[in-house]
């Protein structure tokens, strides 16, 4: 039942997708706020919650991921109501954006809920196809030819994962059966499976798989070429709920492959995630458009959550994880009105509005651009601060200190050549070019808004205390 | 051993029946009335009886080729696999051995090619050396990899292993084999996608541009040379790759072989009506494939053991 | 007989690499999909799990059957071109395709001590891998990487069949419900292509 509830809306907005009425498009941001509502509920029941036999179960930890992408999708539904009015898009493609967004969130949802594998695989595959779908509603060659390359890519990414849960399936089924594919069960009987070696490869499998599907290392500009190629709220659609999908399924497997081998986890994300913000922040550095250089942060934020929760700052992981995942899919969708006056142009973006709407806008927007590089008050900053504690902590019961030590060293330089870069272009976008008018809508303005509502939530003592009891 | 020369004989017999029944099942296929099985018989007749012409600039060559292009085949005819348990056969040759003499025999129909000195004996046998020249290194791992199955490198005893304990667990490294194997076959006796036996285009045509000048006599010989390289490979194909029927008395045994034979002959028959000759310049490629099934099988019995 | 049909399954894909035509892509799609059904059956029929008979079922009428047909009627609507000329050279690849099979035989070696049953057929999997992603890889054409996607799909099969002895029931049917929306998007993607044209 709660289960139908959580559905419920994106399903509506799947069937209302065949209307052709315009009241049915006005009336959706209204039913995806109702998803709320059943969320709200879960965080009230008794956890873990079965939302479906042992399929489904609704934790703490899911519970949170849940609402987060459940205020991302709110957002994207009333950004979408202007989306014709930024972009060239023909009415039939519009409805089918909407058909394939519920199908997404559909799948994410399920995704995100799964305590089997099998279930977390099924619905981030069918998030992946309709993603595919979602970028060709832009009727460009460009938009083309990257849904392909979405296509194979996400689907070689997929594959990989899929990879990767037979072989963690095939390692543990000796001593758990059927139930080698539920979570929770893995969790318990980790350090009984009777071929680590073989759990470990299926692991870094999957994870390698995941971490393609969130564009590290040997992908960094696949994602972001698909994201310029396509609208801007499939954009803000990956970086809100798509990777938070992922990474759900990357915090369960890494608990359980934490007590197999707890060392092989940690340097294999650690040296993969460093290595994938060394390349960022230089790619970052050269970014001249607003959408590569969000998705290239984007991509900065993924490695590091990854690397505060295999160091054990599963606090400072869970609260960057909010933080990113309400900032970054508001500045994606604000870079519809960004971008209005051309493509690479950052100098006089902030600059050019009117009226309360327009003021309130590039305020947001601002302060978004400043929270992303973790200027004081924002969660990321706290959340930086948290994790690289914890790396610290992690590294003093081994004999790696130094080491680690030089590596913080060396992400600090990194993010610095990040703040940099944001700060210089935030200069730029505020004090230089023409004052050119731009126009703000006010549903934009209110999703906006929701995601700033949802940040300061973020940093409230009861949602502090609420995220540290995770862990 | 009545066994054993009766087998040789029915072998030589069997030759050019299974070249008719080739030529009779695509024609049948293309709607055409089919050709009789006993057709290879009447040309053989048909050349006796025909006047030899030996062009005059050729030199004695062209007069004792035809004799050594065919001799070899029939030595090997001698080392082929039993077709019936119990019966004689010669254990000691080897695969190398086997594929030397067939070898020979292609070296001297390429040196009849050059021989007569016409442009299109020389191409023919360049062409020739060309393809024999990438059949060699499949066919060597071919059957080394059978032998390793086998546990044999003599060839007779190879067929015998095969059929008495058949490698059950090798199932797919012989698989490989066989499929390397049968493109080898092809392309040896130059059928459809190596070579067409039936055409004189000038692109296209290898073995039949080395014999253009031939005639009579020397032309029946060369013919049944032909015939008796495919029932080689064809038996076999039949001995090693399709080790069954042998427990049975001589009769049974060998009414299942013949029937071995027709089959390969069908498969042949099948593939010509179905593909197109290839360029001369993809025939490396279709070698390769067999080259890569080749090695496949080797690693597969190597490392998984499969 | 699995030993034999999981050779069949690799030769078919290899067979496919090789291939430049659309129509024979599909035809050894077609034979590969129809051995992974039929070795699930005889697996199944082994195992007497009627679940595994099911999904060998499934296999064979929808990815025996029904996805190479429909991709045929869609390449033939859309018109796309049925020359897919491999863009690796067959000399390379012939290179290739045996190195890539030794690295991973090799690779899988450690890893098939551990499963149960047939240490092979893990080996042969991870291997039919790496070989649908080099049919992705080496086609410049639209159609040949849809194939090769469908074969890495198959590849995951085979590992799921022989390795764990079947996956869930669920799992399975999930994959095959989402295998139908990718020739859903597909079909899709195929006909914005051609409106734009």
């Amino acid at each position: 039942m709660m289960l139908f509830f959580l559905l419920l809306p994106p399903l509506l907005m799947f069937v209302a997708s065949f209307s052709r009425s315009p009241w049915a498009r006005k009336l959706l941001p209204v039913s995806s706020f109702a998803v709320l509502i059943p969320v709200a509920l879960l965080f009230r029941l008794p956890k873990p919650y079965e939302l479906w036999g042992r399929y489904l179960v609704a934790d703490d930890l899911n519970t949170y991921i849940l609402l987060l992408s459940s205020i991302v999708g709110i957002g994207v539904t009333l950004a979408l109501l202007t989306l014709d009015r930024h972009v060239k898009i023909s009415t039939k493609a519009l409805y089918r954006f909407y058909r394939f967004f519920g199908l997404f969130w559909v799948g994410l949802s399920l995704s995100i809920l799964a305590n089997h594998m099998g279930i977390y695989w099924i619905g981030l595959e069918m998030a992946t196809l309709s993603t595919v779908y979602m970028i060709k509603t832009n009727r460009s060659a460009a938009a083309h030819k990257e849904a392909w390359n979405y296509m194979i890519v996400g689907a070689i990414a997929i594959s990989l994962i899929l990879f990767g849960i037979i072989l963690i399936y095939a390692a543990s089924k000796p001593i758990l059966g059927e139930q080698a594919m539920l979570f929770d069960a893995l969790l318990i009987k980790a350090r009984e499976i009777p071929s680590p070696f073989l759990f470990e490869m299926g692991f870094a499998i999957a994870a390698l798989g995941m971490f393609v599907k969130m564009g590290f290392f040997p992908m960094n500009l696949w994602l972001a070429h698909i994201e310029r190629a396509s609208f801007y709220p499939v954009a803000a659609l990956f970086s809100g709920i798509l990777e938070s999908g992922v990474m759900a399924g990357f915090f369960r497997f890494s608990r359980i492959a934490e007590r197999v081998n707890y060392d092989h986890l940690f340097f294999f994300v650690f040296a993969y995630t460093l290595l994938t913000i060394f390349i960022v922040s230089f790619l970052i550095f050269r970014a001249k458009d607003f959408m590569r250089l969000f998705s290239l942060s984007g991509i900065e934020h993924m490695a590091l959550i990854a690397l505060f929760w295999v160091s054990g700052g599963s606090f400072a992981a869970l609260l960057h994880f909010g933080a990113h995942a309400f900032l970054k899919p508001a500045l994606f969708l604000s870079t519809g009105v960004l971008e209005s006056t051309g493509r690479y142009h950052f100098a006089g973006a902030l600059r050019g509005y009117a009226g309360l709407r327009g003021k309130l806008f590039w305020f947001l927007v601002g302060l978004f651009m400043l929270a992303i590089v973790s200027i004081p008050p924002s969660p990321m900053f706290f959340s930086e601060l948290y994790g690289f504690a914890a790396m610290i902590d992690d590294a003093k019961s081994s004999h790696h200190l130094l080491a680690m030590l030089g590596a913080i060293a060396l992400l600090l330089a990194l993010l610095s050549v990040i703040f940099y870069r944001f700060v210089a272009i935030y200069q730029s976008m505020k004090y230089e070019g023409e004052a050119e008018p731009k126009k703000v809508y006010s549903s934009e303005v209110l999703a906006l808004t929701i995601f700033a509502v949802g940040l300061v939530a973020l940093l409230l003592p009861s949602s502090t205390a609420f995220l540290k009891g995770i862990g | 051993m009545i066994g054993y020369v009766s087998t040789i004989v029915l072998l030589l017999l069997l030759a050019p029946i299974l070249l008719s029944f080739i030529k009779a099942v695509k024609m049948w296929l293309l709607y055409k009335r089919p050709v009789s099985l006993l057709q290879g018989f009447r040309d053989f007749g048909k050349l006796l009886r025909k006047e030899t012409v030996v062009s005059e600039e050729a030199s004695a060559m062209t007069r004792i080729a035809p004799f050594l292009v065919l001799s070899p085949l029939l030595v090997a005819l001698f080392y082929l696999p039993p077709i019936a348990k119990g019966a004689y056969y010669v254990s000691f040759v080897d695969a190398f051995t086997l594929t030397g003499l067939l070898a020979l025999s292609t070296f001297f129909l390429m040196l009849l090619g050059l021989d007569s000195a016409s442009s299109f004996g020389g191409m023919g046998s360049s062409r020739e050396a060309f393809i024999s020249a990438l059949v060699e290194p499949a066919m060597i791992l071919t059957i080394f990899s059978v032998s390793m199955m086998a546990g044999d490198l003599g060839i007779g005893q190879a067929g015998v292993n095969l059929a008495e304990h058949f490698p059950r667990e090798h199932t797919a490294s012989f698989l490989f084999a066989a499929i390397s194997f049968f493109i080898l076959l092809i392309a040896e006796n130059g059928r459809i996608p190596v070579d067409n036996p039936e055409t004189h285009l000038e692109l296209t045509m290898v073995h039949e541009a080395m014999i253009l000048d031939i005639t009579g006599v020397y032309l029946a010989l060369i013919e049944t040379a032909a015939s008796v390289k495919f029932v080689i490979f064809a038996s076999l194909f039949a001995s090693l790759f399709l080790p069954f029927g042998m427990e049975e008395a001589w009769l049974p045994a060998a009414m299942i072989f013949v029937g071995k034979l027709f089959a390969v002959a069908l498969a042949v028959a099948l593939i010509e009506v179905n593909t197109a000759k290839l360029r001369l310049f993809k025939v490396p490629n279709l070698l390769g494939i067999a080259i890569v099934f080749a090695f496949l099988s080797l690693i597969t019995y190597y490392v998984l053991g499969a | 007989m699995v030993d034999f049909l999981i050779g069949l399954f690799l030769a078919t894909l290899i067979t496919a690499l090789f291939t430049s035509r659309l129509y024979r892509l599909l035809f050894w799609y077609s034979l590969n999909s129809l051995t992974l059904g039929l070795l699930a059956l005889v697996i199944g029929a082994r195992l007497d799990d009627r679940a595994m008979l099911m999904t060998g079922g499934v296999t064979i009428a929808l990815k025996a059957l029904a996805i190479p047909y429909v991709l045929k009627v869609l390449s033939r609507r859309f018109g796309l071109s049925r020359q897919t000329p491999p863009g690796i050279k067959t000399q390379y690849a012939i290179m290739l395709v045996p190195a890539i099979l030794v690295f991973t035989f090799y690779l899988a070696e450690p890893i098939s001590h551990m499963v149960q049953g047939n240490a092979n057929y893990v080996a042969i999997s991870i291997s039919s891998l790496f070989l649908s992603l080099l049919l992705m890889i080496e086609h410049r054409n639209v159609a040949p990487k849809i194939v090769g996607f469908l074969s890495m799909e198959n590849a995951l099969f085979l590992l799921g069949t022989t390795a764990t002895r079947g996956m869930p029931m669920l799992v399975e049917l999930g994959i095959f419900f989402d295998l139908l929306m990718a020739i859903v998007v597909i079909n899709l993607l195929l006909y914005r292509e051609e409106a734009e044209l």
